[in-house]
């Protein structure tokens, strides 16, 4: 199995031709993030002098002796992302599941109803302020854990989503024997469904791990100012965001607006943030996969 | 046919309701000037704020603070609350935000959360002049309810009239009337030159050559120095909006930075408080002759390389700007002004720079409203709050406390009574400028004993431009607004730094700006204008 | 019958924490749809968002007035909806056929590495991305600007000629989500039945007449599902790309300038709560237009594969 070429394959040229393809498209996709972590090693003398560049003039930690300076608050909301992340998906796919699921059962009296209670919302919203509104003074949503991850708990596009793997995985019958065997609704969802569906579940959680790795926004607006609870992004995004706000007003806040862009942290500070932002969830990303890859096997030995 | 009727009986309208509010206002300002002939009341209600203290309800104040650079406050507000409780039975819970400062601010306002003090001003998201036309903040004269005279009146004596009486007092929801305390600060606009003055010297020249010259006729030092320092070498270094003024004299009109500016009011750069051969009238900028030549003159500067061509990209132009700074990779460049910043430039870049102004200080409306707090109307306490607001700009220690944290731990005091800081002042770090009366601070070991003197004599001397206190209220012609920002987004900047050629775009851009309602814009504000000066005149 | 009821029961009982969610996150909020037609101001007497609501003076389709008010405006949709177009096919096209080629790779580990590569633009936001870019295109110290200069070159102005931009911002688009739509396309493929490969290969079918015939119709449901939500979406852009990637230069807008980016450009002019909430009506309005327009063509070719 291991040497031998596994039967019903393409043929080996094709595969190199394959191989070049994909090659050439990671080459591409990688090199800004090797661009991005030349930046961050790059001295700040280097980038004023010649910009940003694959070969700086000068090397230097500077950067990342300045974020670890931040020290407590790096730390901080590093821990709040990966308790945000991690907690926020968990509660993302158990929902997710269960509403998908019923969606997905052609035998559900109102499934024509709630799938379009869900669809409705990803055309319609009432838009920021109302929602805002009603997060912070009806459900009270303000400096938690939960003030970000509720907001962000349900995603329709995901859902339905979660619904169509469910549709090209899972063969009815295997809800319908599982019915005759005596099991239950939930039981039969969650030791037969979900076993099964492992490929889609990784996918959707995936992409909601990293939804909630990357939010800035909804912390901004739901634990602004709150150091205890924000979220190693929306330091990231705070950074980005004084830029860019002394950039529109510097001509307004007058003299001020220059000194204090000369103390606002650097390119290569951002750089290296990235770095340290995108690092875990890379690392992260592998572990899903091997469910998807797993899900591969799974097939492969079925047959 | 049918929109110049629109437009017409909207003028009508704002002529109307100007009128209805200029005699408000005059009511406000009798009611004020009582207030002030009257000093027992004000003794007795600052009386009563300090001696009863223990009576009061205790309350806990939540309010927005801009541009700070907080992560650690327990050590001051465990001071400071200390010390509020004691004065006024307040516990504050401030809300340090960055310079971040935008949406979830306006969020919070337009959801109606109690928070009770925001930091407003001219320039950030929750405008003053708008956000209070919309009925967001208290009005603090109200003739009903004279916070101001109840527990103010203390703060509102120490404050420059020119704060007070012309920068404030606006049109509101609830009539023509004082909106949001003042911070007293950097109160004058002032454009320079920002010269590298080793690199000119070099050259041989001296500030002398700068000064007796303009904008145009800078080309023959900034040749000889592009010469010198060879072709990578860009001697102007511009913001190009900041540019367009310094070279033509205009200001900022206030109520029209969403549209990047396109109308302007010129000045006599002479004597800032005369007025102009063009009168008191505001123009669409870009259509003016003198916007003409600056446009051909900045063009001509950017073909013989005298201008980085990044300066063009608006999301590039500032780090570049800082970083050729730093470098000192330029010989003049365009800065807005406030006193001792040459020494301070200087210092941070490591070489000898000087400012050379190209009109006298002056004030307008913009830089009087340039950092106030506001009262929210959502805020259940907001007679504790003015009493707070009071204290803070008149209780040096309190307003020490609130910038410069707790003394021994965030700085020390030098024998004469100057602030040093600490290394835990990296963890507190408030934008002083945001928070209130900077002149009742002490002086840092940089600025030196008597900078506070010195800071409100030149503050305090500064002119006042013809239309001070005019603020354009724009929510009549909000579509054409928005079109018109987009127009200007897209010519100003290139244009300004001679990106592109003015002889094909700006006629592009002027037939464009016309098609999508610059006129009725400018017909607007000019009627408001009018009116305006017509009540100042009273 | 009793079986049936429990049955029902159960399922509700799956759906309702979602449902509350939904009810309370999304539909108690479209309560503040009326913004659009209201000049929103505080009420005074006793301010709350709904109060204030409640008591702001209804304008009709005042608010709307500035989406079509500009001269711009056909540009602007053309810019908005070409992309769209363009996008959704090409991206399309390159994320199914990434993902049939990924599946064919032999050595899976190989083609784990590829996947987790392909995925790495999606960690990166606009912001960063546009450092990249302007790494190529500086105006001056660019590396495509200092090539051109070697060669004794015309030095392109890339941030004041628009001509150039749509195929920029058609490289980043791809660039960026390709990895990231297959792999839902990936795990889909997973999911086929590998049995039917088999049989297949055993009677002599090709690979391209398998990936007809096989790969391409399991992967049909997934293809219709994200192509009728992207078409909900075609009024939509991506703002960070058309904002940040450009460095927001004023020459480059009508290339550059879509809905989204006129919108946030007007309302930091105006910033008018009921404009914001006009536009983005709008958009919705035309969204769902589409979403049921494609949604019917859909189903009229394949049923099951439709949204609803």
């Amino acid at each position: 199995m291991k040497k031998t070429r596994p039967v019903n394959s393409v043929s080996r040229v094709t595969e190199l031709i394959f191989h070049i393809i994909l090659i050439a498209f990671c080459l591409i996709c990688v090199v800004p993030f090797i661009f991005v972590i030349i930046i961050s090693f790059t001295s700040q003398q280097s980038i004023r002098e010649i910009g940003y560049s694959f070969i700086p003039n000068e090397w230097s930690l500077e950067a990342y002796k300045y974020a670890f300076k931040m020290g407590q608050l790096l730390w901080r909301s590093y821990f709040n992302s990966f308790f945000i992340t991690v907690v926020g998906t968990i509660c993302t796919l158990i929902v997710t599941i269960m509403y998908s699921y019923a969606l997905f059962r052609k035998d559900f009296k109102f499934r024509k109803f709630f799938t379009f209670f869900c669809f409705f919302t990803m055309i319609f919203g009432g838009g920021l302020a109302p929602t805002y509104v009603v997060c912070k003074t009806v459900l009270g949503l303000s400096n938690s854990y939960a003030a970000v991850i509720v907001p962000m708990l349900l995603n329709p596009f995901n859902l339905i989503v979660m619904r169509t793997f469910f549709q090209s995985s899972v063969p009815m019958e295997l809800v319908d024997a599982a019915a005759i065997d005596g099991s239950g609704e939930y039981s039969t969802l969650f030791r037969i469904i979900v076993p099964v569906s492992k490929p889609g579940i990784a996918t959707v959680g995936l992409l909601t791990a990293l939804a909630y790795w990357n939010e800035w926004f909804i912390p901004k607006l739901y634990v602004s100012g709150d150091v205890k609870h924000m979220p190693l992004q929306y330091l990231l995004m705070e950074m980005q965001e004084k830029v860019d706000f002394l950039i529109k007003n510097s001509s307004l806040i007058g003299a001020e607006a220059s000194s204090i862009a000369k103390s606002l942290p650097q390119n290569s500070l951002r750089m290296a943030l990235v770095v340290l932002i995108v690092v875990p969830i890379a690392f992260a990303y592998p572990f899903f996969q091997r469910y998807i890859i797993a899900g591969l096997t799974i097939g492969s030995v079925k047959g | 046919m049918k929109k110049k009727l629109i437009a017409s009986l909207l003028t009508a309208a704002m002529v109307l309701s100007m009128t209805a509010c200029g005699n408000s206002g005059g009511d406000a300002a009798e009611t004020q000037s009582t207030a002030s002939t009257t000093p027992q009341t004000s003794d007795s209600g600052t009386d009563t704020a300090s001696t009863s203290a223990s009576d009061l309800e205790p309350v806990t104040l939540k309010m927005y603070l801009c541009g700070n650079d907080v992560t650690d406050d327990s050590k001051v507000m465990e001071e400071l609350n200390k010390l509020l409780k004691e004065k006024i039975n307040v516990t504050l819970e401030p809300i340090w935000e960055t310079w971040g400062y935008g949406q979830e601010v306006v969020l919070s306002l337009q959801g109606g959360e109690p928070i009770d003090i925001y930091f407003t001003c001219s320039w950030t998201e929750n405008e003053y002049n708008k956000f209070a036309r919309d009925g967001y903040y208290v009005r603090l004269d109200d003739p009903n309810n004279n916070l101001i005279e109840k527990y103010a009146s203390e703060l509102w004596e120490t404050l420059p009239e020119v704060l007070t009486q012309t920068g404030a007092a606006i049109n509101g929801a609830d009539g023509f009337g004082v909106y949001a305390v003042p911070g007293y600060k950097d109160i004058a606009t002032q454009n320079c030159w920002d010269i590298n003055v080793p690199l000119l010297e070099k050259y041989g020249y001296t500030l002398d050559d700068i000064r007796n010259t303009d904008y145009y006729g800078f080309g023959e030092i900034l040749q000889t120095v592009k010469d010198g320092e060879g072709a990578d070498f860009y001697p102007l270094l511009i913001e190009g909006a900041v540019l367009e003024r310094m070279a033509t004299n205009s200001i900022i009109v206030t109520g029209d930075s969403g549209t990047g500016n396109f109308m302007s009011y010129y000045l006599d750069p002479n004597d800032v408080s005369k007025e102009t051969s063009y009168g008191i009238k505001l123009l669409n900028k870009y259509a003016t002759d003198e916007f003409a030549k600056f446009a051909a003159q900045t063009r001509e500067y950017y073909l013989k390389g005298f201008i980085d061509p990044a300066c063009s990209n608006k999301d590039q132009a500032n780090e570049m700007r800082t970083a050729s700074q730093n470098l000192g990779s330029y010989l003049i460049g365009t800065q807005s002004y406030a006193l001792g910043y040459e020494l301070q430039a200087s210092q941070e870049r490591g070489f000898e720079v000087a400012m050379i102004p190209c009109t006298e200080p002056y004030v307008d409306t913009t830089s009087a409203q340039g950092a106030m707090m506001a009262i929210s109307t959502a805020s259940k306490n907001p007679e504790r709050a003015m009493m707070f607001l009071n204290l803070l700009n008149t209780d040096p220690e309190v307003m020490t406390l609130m910038n410069y944290g707790v003394e021994g731990v965030h700085y020390n005091l030098t024998d004469d009574g100057c602030v040093e800081f600490t290394e835990e002042r990296n963890n507190f770090k408030p934008w002083t400028n945001g928070v209130g009366n900077v002149t009742i601070l002490p002086p840092t070991v940089e600025q030196g004993v008597g900078f506070w003197d010195t800071y409100k004599d030149y503050y305090g001397n500064a002119k006042e431009i013809p239309i001070l206190g005019f603020a354009y209220d724009g929510s009549g012609v909000e579509a054409e607004m928005g079109s018109v920002a987009n127009v200007v987004e897209e010519y100003l900047l290139p244009l300004c730094t001679g990106a592109v050629d003015p002889e094909e775009k700006l006629p592009e851009f002027l037939e464009k700006l016309e098609q999508n309602g610059v006129n009725t814009v400018l017909d607007d504000a000019n009627a408001q204008l009018e009116s305006f000066m017509k009540y100042k005149g009273n | 019958m009793k079986g049936k009821t429990k049955k029902t029961l159960l399922l509700t009982t799956m759906v309702l924490p979602g449902a509350i969610w939904f009810f309370l996150l999304r539909y108690v909020p479209m309560v503040g749809m009326a913004l659009a037609f209201k000049d929103y101001k505080v009420y005074i007497k006793d301010p709350s968002f709904w109060n204030n609501l409640h008591f702001s003076k209804w304008v009709g389709f005042k608010n709307f007035k500035f989406l079509f008010s500009s001269t711009d405006t056909g540009k602007i949709i053309r810019n908005t909806v070409g992309y769209n177009v363009v996008w959704i096919i090409l991206g399309l096209v390159l994320s199914v056929g990434m993902a049939i080629i990924l599946n064919e790779i032999t050595r899976k580990r190989v083609a784990k590495v590829y996947q987790t590569l392909m995925f790495f633009p999606y960690f990166l936001s606009w912001v960063v991305a546009s450092y990249f870019v302007l790494a190529f295109l500086d105006p001056t110290r660019g590396l495509i600007t200092s090539w051109q200069m070697k060669n004794g070159m015309d030095v392109i102005n890339w941030y004041h000629e628009p001509k150039y931009w749509p195929v920029i911002l058609t490289i980043c688009n791809i660039w960026k989500n390709t990895g990231y739509s297959c792999i839902l396309y990936l795990a889909a493929i997973t999911g086929i039945d590998t049995t039917q490969y088999e049989a297949a290969a055993i009677d002599g079918a090709t690979k391209w007449q398998q990936i007809k015939h096989i790969t391409l119709p399991n992967l049909r449901p997934m293809i219709c599902i994200l192509l009728i939500m992207n078409v909900g979406k075609i009024f939509n852009a991506d703002f960070g790309l058309f904002y940040s990637v450009p460095l927001n230069s004023g020459s480059l807008f009508p290339a550059t300038q879509v809905i989204d980016t006129y919108v946030y450009r007007t309302l930091t002019a105006t910033s008018n709560i009921g404009m914001s909430t006009a536009a983005g009506m709008f958009q919705q309005l035309v969204g769902f237009v589409c979403i049921m327009i494609a949604n019917r063509v859909v189903s009229k070719i394949d049923a099951d594969s439709s949204l609803f």
